[in-house]
């Protein structure tokens, strides 16, 4: 056979090989014409080290599509649009500290803010979490890690807490950035300590409702731009349908229809089920929310949609697998 | 723990899909080494694949990877197992070393084993100082060397590369074919390797499975095949019966084949007894062809020779 392969140890390369094998007998004469800084080719090498399980894969994975989701380690270009977003996000929070030093009064209120900033966090759910999902089908990256213990449960798991984490991330920092500030201010009065806790658990509901409504959709398409599009449309088609259903109501003094309307905005939403449902804050939409079996309903309505987007995502994702 | 002697084996293996049966009552067992996968597309090769990775279920039969049932120990497999898929499977804007890194640690390895285990398999497979810059910028070449990277970094017993070979130049065949030969020689690890081309696989496996239809053709050691000898086809204008006797004068075996000559190639200095007596003769070469071996060919030949 003449395709033998060369035998391992041998150095890689003619400059490095010396004109006989290196005995170990005789290593006088190899000093001075080794050169340095040469690559041997010490032949393969068996990994024998410790092999973790799943979950640590799972875990890996969703840091590497969290630091994707930010554009770390990728182009320079990947990471203005979630920094910019990131950067409008706290600015809120920066006026309202300065409100509070320069005039001792309240700028933005903590359960309010992620409803107020929505345009901002939808963009950034629209531009973002197609990048978590949809280069891994487009380039067909998926069955590389189907082949490996990781399953699609892990997969999609891990997916959903990189992009959540994300978004909890853009509205944790400036609200607590803003609680910190109050507490150094010192304004007269108790600091608004159960409102500022109130927010970061809706700030775990929105992140959790987003992510998931804006992974499935972007799963749906191996195409970003497409993703993009199409998580943008349905944010401004629900807010736009909201608003005008509510004014509409509001318009024959329908106040009751006007409050359920108001819930088709996902934003709404979460302030009516965790804000205003479990802890009792002023609502952030321009009108109340349906009381009594509103509150039930809109918490029934919050964890619907994301068991619905979770079951679409598992579906997407079989199918994707079974190509 | 006793050598598995059996890296492979699957009993009557089926799998039907709505309007195609990829897999017909195979049955197979596959020792350790190269082992070479030969079937026309559509033969039920990336099927197979599939099954023995766990990620396809059979529709009958069982099949067994390294002593574990694919339908019950799948995660198990998948962790010892590496697979280079057929297709390309490569994020651009993310470099070899970054992918390679993830991919280990996605079979599991630390972050500090997973960077070293990287940086060995990506030096092995061939990519240097390229290895850095993102992948959307490789020729294929380059590119197939990362998909074999991810497949080995994490040291697993048995990979299954899906027509690695497929797009490159005949050099880059000839570096991938080689590099195959001492994944399965000199690194140790048994390799499962499908290729729609017997001549090429035969430079490099010990064993040679050839499936058609999803049903075996045949599976033997690579000294069975008979067909070793290369064949090249030559066609002139006109003057065959000149050439023909000019090339046996000059010790080659030339047959005649329709309106075209089929020589052996013995060594490469066939090649240049033919450029020579052409040019000698003075004929007018129309067409010189590395002989493509018909499946089917071999098992027209008596099994046993």
């Amino acid at each position: 056979m003449s395709e033998r392969p060369s035998r391992p140890n041998t150095p890689a390369g003619g400059p490095a090989a010396p004109g006989h094998p290196a005995a170990p007998g005789a290593p006088a004469q190899e000093n001075h014409s080794s050169p340095v800084g040469v690559i041997h080719d010490i032949g393969y090498r068996h990994y024998g080290g410790g092999r973790l399980g799943r979950s640590s894969a799972t875990a890996a994975l969703a840091v590497h599509s969290l630091r994707g989701i930010f554009g770390i380690g990728r182009t320079a270009r990947a990471k203005i649009i979630p920094f910019a977003l990131g950067a409008i996000m706290m600015l809120p929070a920066v006026v309202s500290i300065a409100i509070m030093a320069l005039a001792q009064q309240r700028g933005m209120a903590y359960p309010g803010y992620a409803a107020g900033m929505q345009p901002i966090l939808a963009i950034f759910l629209a531009s973002q979490s197609p990048y978590a999902v949809a280069p891994d089908l487009r380039f067909r990256v998926l069955p590389l890690y189907l082949s490996r213990p990781v399953t699609i449960r892990d997969y999609v798991g891990a997916k959903l807490a990189a992009m959540a984490a994300a978004i909890l991330l853009l509205l944790a920092v400036p609200l607590t950035v803003l609680f910190v500030g109050e507490l150094l201010i010192d304004l007269p009065g108790a600091p608004l300590t159960s409102d500022y806790l109130a927010s970061m658990a809706g700030a775990v509901g929105y992140a959790v409702l987003l992510a998931s409504l804006g992974v499935a959709i972007a799963s749906l398409t191996p195409r970003r731009g497409l993703g993009v599009a199409s998580i943008i449309a349905l944010y401004l088609l629900c807010s736009g349908v909201s608003t005008v259903l509510a004014a509409t109501m509001e318009s024959v003094n329908d106040y009751a229809a006007a409050g359920w309307a108001w819930l088709v905005n996902p934003f709404f939403l979460v302030d009516a089920a965790v804000h205003v449902g479990i802890f009792g804050t002023e609502p952030a939409a321009p009108g109340a929310y349906p009381g009594g079996i509103g509150v039930a309903a809109a918490i029934v309505a919050v964890l619907g949609l994301i068991a619905l987007s979770v079951a679409v995502l598992i579906m997407r994702y079989r199918k994707a697998a079974s190509r | 723990m006793v050598p598995v002697m059996t890296i492979l084996a699957t009993e009557e293996l089926s799998r039907s899909f709505p309007r195609v049966t990829a897999l017909d009552r195979l049955t197979v067992t596959v020792g350790p080494g190269v082992t070479g996968l030969v079937g026309a597309n559509g033969a039920g090769k990336s099927t197979l694949i599939k099954i023995l990775l766990g990620l396809l279920p059979p529709s009958a039969g069982t099949a067994q990877v390294l002593g574990m049932d694919v339908a019950a120990q799948g995660a198990e497999i998948r962790r010892v197992v590496g697979y280079m898929p057929e297709h390309d499977c490569l994020p651009p804007d993310l470099s070899a070393t970054e992918f390679t890194v993830h991919m280990a640690r996605m079979s599991g390895l630390p972050r500090t084993a997973a960077r070293e285990r990287a940086a060995d398999v990506l030096r092995h497979v061939g990519l240097y100082e390229e290895r850095y810059r993102p992948m959307g910028g490789y020729s294929t070449g380059m590119k197939q060397r990362v998909k074999l990277a991810q497949a080995l970094v994490h040291d697993p017993r048995l990979v299954f590369l899906d027509e690695p070979t497929n797009g490159l130049d005949p050099q880059g065949r000839d570096e991938m074919l080689a590099l195959i030969r001492r994944i399965g020689a000199e690194f140790g690890i048994s390799v499962l390797v499908t290729s729609h081309l017997l001549g090429e696989l035969e430079r490099i496996c010990d064993h040679v499975i050839v499936i058609d239809g999803g049903r075996l053709l045949r599976s033997s050691a690579i000294g069975e095949f008979t067909q070793t000898t290369q064949t090249v086809t030559v066609e002139v204008e006109e003057g065959h019966d000149l050439l023909a006797a000019r090339l046996i004068e000059l010790g080659e075996t030339v047959t005649a084949a329709g309106r075209a000559l089929l020589l052996q190639v013995r060594s490469p200095e066939t090649y240049d007894t033919l450029r020579d007596a052409v040019c000698d003769l003075d004929l007018c070469l129309v067409r010189v062809e590395q002989g493509r071996q018909r499946i089917e060919d071999v098992f027209k030949e008596p099994a046993d020779v």
